[in-house]
């Protein structure tokens, strides 16, 4: 059996960040790039699967990026991945959730696997789409927020417990092929140590255009997008001021306040 | 007067040809058992991994050689013991010796030679001295029989903290018993010694040759004097002497026969573990071979080395008691790592054939085994591997060990995120890379940046002198003490990474291979002629191990560069303090780098008045910190190391401050005070805020 789980490496604010001069996205300098946490649990609910399995179980890590992402991927495969895809071409710059998605699914069709494991969202854009995008364009069904899986490795169904608000766990059958997107705290991730990660440099990630999964052009990028971002910024921030003084000096300085605000005269 | 060579060793004297003969078939008997023994020991040590030994063959040997014949590593911290085994060794070895001799002459010399010189004078004298020996062997014996049966000391008890009562390897009566047939069997042979130069005496006093001479056994002639004086007639004592003979030899015979296969084999395997020792066993831990996984999974990736060493452990108990994880309850004996280790190497490479590679982990809470939680209470402070009198090298043991966990990711979450967040910031805090010299912007004058001018000294600022709050101040405090004496230096900002000294302690090779490479390109782009650092950890990593990475630089601890800037008057003393101080030595500059004087006469420049506490120096007792333990949490409701030192400080009458001299001591300790409820009786101080304090 196979299971694919696409991953995400995202970017950490470093202090006193500065956004860039398209407005539209904090300056490249200032971003700490990581393999995005909720991946972590997901690409480890598909190790735990593959480590207690009888039968071969094969797992695919995919990403879609540029070749930074690279070392993102090898911290998959340093885990315990056994492939690793990396999707992209000048032309998907500039996708939004949804047609990242699109690429996902396709890389999907291509792969047929059993199960697809995404993290419910990412820690810095947080659409918390993506997963279910790909759920949609595959016509598979879906489950969010997964915190609870049971699965024998070629079964046809999985039971899975999701997290609803209020402590409630809202468990389901769910049919084979499908996707979860898995939630913090389902299993405790492993470590890959910098050795295996070095050692993992070794092995190899296929790279592919959208082209060679059946996409057009228009497909991806801006244009396959269905949202675009207009601005990035930091909002002014809150004016709230200490009123200092005796009981009766603030109790004057309220009500000049709320006179003020009320209008003159009125 | 008698013909000197009449005056002889009385050897086979009336034994009919077929009895000698017996006794030189029981004799080869058990020199071939040893043989075997010591070749299937031998098989066992080579199926370990090959160890390079690095240094000159010759002063290995002069070391191992005075290690033995002064016995200072055995006297350490236990001089009776010291005392008690010199005498043991001596007598013993003098015994042997002697013995040997005779069978120089009677089995190689006289009949391949005609050589004779076992007579005459030479015979006297020796026989005088062995009797000499033969009362050191079992005053000796004697004495650790007292220390064993009636001292009780707990190190000696055997009782192991990584095991639970009931569990397969807890029980240690085995060993016990052991210790004491080693002993007895010595004193039986020791005493019936001198009981058969007795009744010998006594036998052939008829003999001038033997008996005028008796006084040169003093001891057998006094036993002699008694026997007679107690009616023994020369018949029986004849019979005596005839049984005693074969009793006394058969024993030897067979505690030869058995040296290999007991505890006695101490007598080789420590002189072969101080002939391989490494005297920086602890402070450069071994790189990983290119191409092979690291650290240790089975018994056989230990180098044969460190299979010899475990057999020259002889359980005396010292690292025990100096392991401050064991000192405050958790999981691990340093004794008990290598006691489980030997018993597993012996289970598994003693037979002719080897197990299958599945049943040679020594992973795991099986019988031989080493447990997580024992690997991960290891603060890689050095105690164990300092006070070891047969050189047996625990922290390099423990940290491959931790190596192979790291690689299986079986460690505290905590830990596996600290050592995420420095290779994803260079810095264990999580801060930016980029705020890691900001501490100087509150500084009245500029820190100059070492990437970007010329320094004579480059400091090496260390993550929690950079980052910390508390220990940002005395960060400050020492760039004003540089500012001050004119000293031209700078830091690397941003160019500094974790030095990686307890990341490679905690068994993330990778990682600190990392780091240091990140730290040696840093210093290369440089240009400086000295490096200081404030941070012990920091100080022992690019001394000792940067240089296996090419990175060769001339560093010193603050403590010496100050010594030296008040030596040459850049400062002075304005105020002096008249504190009444105890000083705690940081693992990493005391015991890992000898630095234990420059602190003390700094402290004396101050005018402070030292005492010592009673854990000092080479034995500082660790503030829990090492080893990648700060970033791991202690157990709820046990005591720390800090705490435990803290309480022993506390003891001192009227003491007023407790220095330091580490970023991370001031972090412990300072929390120590407050959790042992010692906060106003003193303060801890770093020894740089001392300084500055009688400087202005």
């Amino acid at each position: 059996m196979k299971i694919l789980v696409p991953v995400k490496q995202v970017a950490a604010l470093d202090e006193d960040f500065e956004i860039d001069s398209t407005g539209r996205d904090v300056s490249e300098e200032f971003l700490i790039r990581d393999l995005n946490e909720w991946d972590d649990y997901s690409l480890e609910e598909a190790l735990k699967i593959k480590d207690g399995a009888t039968m071969p179980v094969e797992v695919v890590a995919v990403s879609v990026g540029p070749e930074r992402i690279d070392e993102s991927l090898r911290k998959c495969l340093a885990k315990g991945a056994d492939r690793a895809i990396r999707v992209w071409d000048a032309g998907v710059e500039g996708s939004d959730s949804i047609a990242i998605a699109r690429l996902l699914a396709a890389v999907a069709k291509r792969e047929a696997p059993d199960l697809l494991f995404a993290g419910v969202q990412s820690s810095d854009h947080a659409f918390a789409s993506t997963g279910i995008a790909t759920a949609s364009f595959l016509g598979w069904p879906h489950a969010a927020v997964v915190a609870y899986l049971g699965y024998e490795p070629g079964a046809r169904t999985a039971v899975v417990r999701r997290e609803l608000e209020g402590g409630v766990l809202h468990e389901l059958a769910i049919d084979c092929p499908a996707v979860l997107t898995i939630q913090l705290g389902i299993n405790a991730p492993r470590y890959a140590s910098l050795r295996s990660i070095k050692q993992a440099a070794a092995k190899p990630i296929e790279v592919l255009a959208p082209a060679a999964l059946g996409l057009a052009d228009s497909d991806v990028g801006p244009s396959g997008s269905l949202s675009r971002v207009r601005r990035m910024y930091i909002p002014d921030k809150g004016r709230a001021q200490m009123i200092e003084g005796t009981a009766v000096e603030q109790a004057a300085r309220l009500a000049e306040i709320i006179r003020k605000f009320k209008g003159a005269g009125a | 007067m008698i013909d000197a060579d009449r005056i002889t060793r009385v050897l086979f004297e009336d034994f009919a040809p077929a009895a000698v003969r017996v006794f030189y078939v029981i004799g080869y008997g058990a020199i071939a058992v040893f043989g075997y023994g010591v070749y299937v020991q031998v098989r066992k040590y080579r199926r370990g991994a090959a160890a390079a030994l690095g240094g000159n063959g010759w002063a290995r040997l002069g070391a191992m050689t005075g290690s033995l014949l002064s016995h200072r590593t055995v006297a350490r911290r236990d001089r009776p013991a010291g005392a008690a085994h010199r005498l043991i060794f001596f007598g013993f070895g003098l015994l042997f010796l002697g013995t040997a001799t005779i069978t120089l002459e009677y089995d190689i010399l006289a009949p391949l030679f005609g050589i004779h010189f076992w007579n005459g004078s030479f015979y006297l004298w020796f026989s005088l001295v062995l009797d000499i020996a033969g009362v050191a062997l079992i005053a000796g014996l004697l004495y650790m029989m007292y220390r064993r049966g009636w001292l009780r000391l707990p190190k000696l008890d055997y009782a192991r903290p990584d095991r639970a009562p009931g569990d397969p390897d807890y029980d240690r009566t085995g060993y016990r018993r052991e210790d004491w047939a080693f002993l007895w069997t010595l004193l039986v042979i020791g005493v019936t010694g001198f009981v058969l130069e007795a009744v010998r005496l006594v036998w052939l006093a008829a003999r001038p040759d033997v008996w005028d001479y008796r006084w040169w056994s003093p001891v057998g002639a006094l036993f002699a004097e008694a026997m007679r004086a107690a009616g023994l007639s020369a018949v029986p004592a004849g019979w005596l002497r005839d049984g005693l003979w074969w009793f006394h030899g058969i024993i030897a015979l067979v505690l030869i026969a058995l040296i290999p296969f007991s505890k006695v084999k101490h007598i080789f395997t420590a002189a072969g573990s101080l002939l391989v020792r490494d005297p920086l066993a602890a402070q450069r831990l071994p790189r990983v071979p290119e191409g092979q996984p690291a650290g240790v999974e089975r018994i056989t990736d230990f180098t044969w080395k460190q299979l010899l060493s475990l057999d020259a452990c002889t359980k005396c108990g010292r690292c025990h008691e100096a392991c401050p994880a064991r000192a405050v309850g958790a999981p691990l004996s340093p004794r008990d790592v290598i006691l489980s280790l030997r018993e597993f190497a012996n289970r598994t490479l003693q037979s002719g054939v080897l197990p299958d590679a599945a049943e040679l982990s020594v992973h795991g809470k099986g019988p031989g085994q080493v447990a997580m939680e024992t690997l991960w209470s290891c603060r890689t402070c050095m105690a164990c591997v300092e006070i070891c009198p047969v050189a047996v090298e625990h922290v390099p043991i423990i940290v491959q060990l931790r190596r192979k966990l790291v690689e299986d990711g079986a460690m505290e979450p905590l830990l596996a995120k600290t050592l995420q967040t420095i290779h994803k910031t260079g810095n264990s805090l999580g801060e930016s890379r980029r705020k890691r010299g900001a501490w100087s912007k509150a500084l009245p004058f500029p820190v100059k940046d070492a990437r970007k001018e010329p320094v004579d000294v480059l400091w090496f600022v260390g993550d929690y002198a950079s980052f910390d709050p508390r220990n940002q101040k005395v960060t400050q405090g020492f760039a004003t003490l540089l500012h001050q004496a004119n000293v031209d230096f700078g830091i690397l900002y941003d160019g500094e990474s974790n030095a990686g000294n307890d990341v490679r302690r905690v068994g993330e090779e990778g990682l600190f291979e990392t780091l240091a490479a990140a730290n040696i390109a840093s210093l290369g782009a440089a240009s400086f002629k000295t490096i200081v650092t404030t941070d012990p950890h920091s100080y022992n990593t690019i001394r000792n191990e940067y240089p296996d990475f090419g990175g060769n630089y001339r560093i010193q601890h603050y403590t010496t560069l100050l010594r030296q800037l008040f030596g040459e008057g850049h400062l002075k003393v304005a105020k002096p303090l008249g504190l009444r101080a105890t000083f705690h030595d940081p693992c990493h500059l005391g015991r890992f780098n000898q630095g234990y004087e420059a602190p003390r006469e700094l402290l004396g420049l101050l005018g402070c008045e030292l005492v010592e506490m009673g854990r000092c120096r080479a034995n500082s007792f660790c503030c829990g910190a090492g080893g990648g333990r700060i970033w791991m949490a202690d157990p709820v409701g046990s005591e720390k190391p800090a705490q435990n030192r803290i309480k022993e400080a506390a003891a001192i009458p009227g003491l007023q401050v407790y220095v330091v001299s580490c970023p991370k001591d001031l972090t412990m300790f300072e929390d120590a005070l407050k959790t042992t409820g010692n906060e106003g009786r003193f303060v801890v101080r770093e020894l740089i805020e001392l300084v500055r304090e009688a400087v202005t």
